[in-house]
């Protein structure tokens, strides 16, 4: 009887999502359970917690680089041609948050266009960072003015953290802009030579770091918000 | 390169891709791609049936990259369940059952130890994951093994290791709980 008493310490939904994301199920029943993922948040939920327990096994699984071929099978498999994607200015669905959400996010998107008023629109990036289903920050890059302002909207920072913000360039490592404020908007000073790096191919995101920031030049604690640079 | 620094730029380019922006897939591809193609290959034992998987996890990830939340989870941890869920998925429809060789449980445990992967990302919670299957019984981890790594059900896990269909089901339940309960997630 104990076998019972220690399987009631799981209910029966978070057996199920540990099954499905251990792999354990047969056809019929893996099928029923990738239905009840799709379907209810809630499962789909216990199932992502699962496979955050069990990723890091993979640790152990050597890397074995696939041939060139496949890389070339699944551009093929694209959508012909992607949609181009509307300037962020132009996006309906970057403003829409505007007239119904927080107005956090109103007063940082209306901070973001004060600071804009003076400036030369063409050489301007922007970047929205959302981390945990939020609208974490807005950021605004001028790479003429050797300038990055970040206007917090619903940036959580726990603990005794500070939010780091960082410029991410594909193929190198992040470059830390500086420290930010949860709770105010911070311009922060960056050198010209760094913020030529900051292009359309980039992206932004923010860290919890210890006071101080982060002591080896790399984001060291969670990644909690990130969002793509855009031209204006 | 290390593992955090990996980690925020594989979720700045996940982050790109709902925009359509095809240069960010190919980011995530040339940064994950060996490791994600090793965890399928093992489950799937098989080059050719792999490579077409690997096209359907990247494929997948270019149409549901707008689901990933960076504030959520690790890009590393949606990235391997995407393709641990596809082999799989792949496994069973092929009801393939090739892959039965019996499963020894003493000695494995020495396989298991944190080492030339100890420098990436991560490192931190595979020596938990690490510590904490540590503590269960050998048989309880082994089965564990063959479902993670070998892509395994119950009734060919009771097979590999010759028991009722029933003990295996307990010997998993058992130490699913024991592990949730280490690892306090």
């Amino acid at each position: 009887m104990s076998d019972l008493t220690e399987q009631g310490a799981l209910p029966d939904d978070e057996l199920l999502a540990a099954e499905y994301a251990l792999g354990v199920l047969a056809e019929a029943e893996r099928a029923s359970a990738a239905r009840r993922v799709a379907r209810e948040r809630a499962f789909a939920e216990l199932v992502a917690r699962w496979e955050e327990r069990l990723a890091p096994w993979a640790a152990e699984i050597a890397e074995v680089p696939p041939r060139a071929q496949v890389w070339e099978s699944i551009l093929a498999q694209l959508p012909s041609q992607a949609a181009p994607r509307p300037s962020l200015w132009q996006n309906l669905a970057f403003w829409r948050p505007l007239a119904l959400a927080s107005g956090a996010l109103a007063a940082a998107c209306i901070g973001a266009l004060v600071y804009l008023g003076g400036l030369s629109r063409e050489a301007v990036l922007v970047a929205e960072l959302n981390g945990n289903g939020k609208h974490a920050l807005v950021a605004t890059v001028d790479p003429r003015r050797s300038t990055v302002l970040a206007v917090p909207a619903n940036l959580e920072v726990t603990g005794n953290r500070v939010p780091e913000l960082w410029l991410i360039v594909p193929g190198k490592d992040p470059r830390s802009l500086g420290l930010i404020d949860a709770q105010k908007p911070v311009a922060l000073a960056v050198p010209a030579r760094l913020l030529a790096e900051a292009t359309n191919e980039a992206a932004l995101a923010i860290s919890l770091e210890p006071p101080g920031g982060s002591p080896t030049g790399q984001p060291t604690g969670p990644v909690i918000a990130v969002g793509p640079l855009t031209k204006l | 390169m290390d593992l955090d620094a990996n980690r925020a730029l594989v979720a700045a380019a996940l982050a790109r891709i709902p925009g359509g922006d095809r240069a960010a897939l190919q980011t995530v591809y040339r940064l994950t791609s060996a490791k994600l193609f090793g965890v399928v290959l093992r489950i799937l034992g098989e080059r050719g049936a792999a490579e077409d998987v690997l096209q359907e996890v990247y494929v997948t990830v270019w149409r549901k990259a707008a689901d990933f939340d960076a504030g959520r989870a690790s890009p590393m941890t949606w990235l391997i369940a995407i393709a641990r869920n596809r082999a799989i998925d792949r496994l069973r429809a092929q009801r393939q059952t090739s892959r039965l060789e019996p499963i020894e449980a003493a000695g494995e445990l020495a396989d298991d130890a944190p080492g030339a992967e100890s420098a990436l990302a991560g490192a931190q919670e595979h020596a938990r994951l690490h510590r904490c299957l540590g503590g269960l019984a050998e048989r309880e981890r082994a089965a564990l093994r063959g479902a993670f790594f070998d892509g395994n059900t119950y009734e060919e896990l009771a097979e590999r290791m010759k028991v009722p269909l029933g003990t295996m089901k307990s010997w998993i339940r058992r130490a699913m709980i024991k592990l949730k309960a280490c690892l306090e997630l």
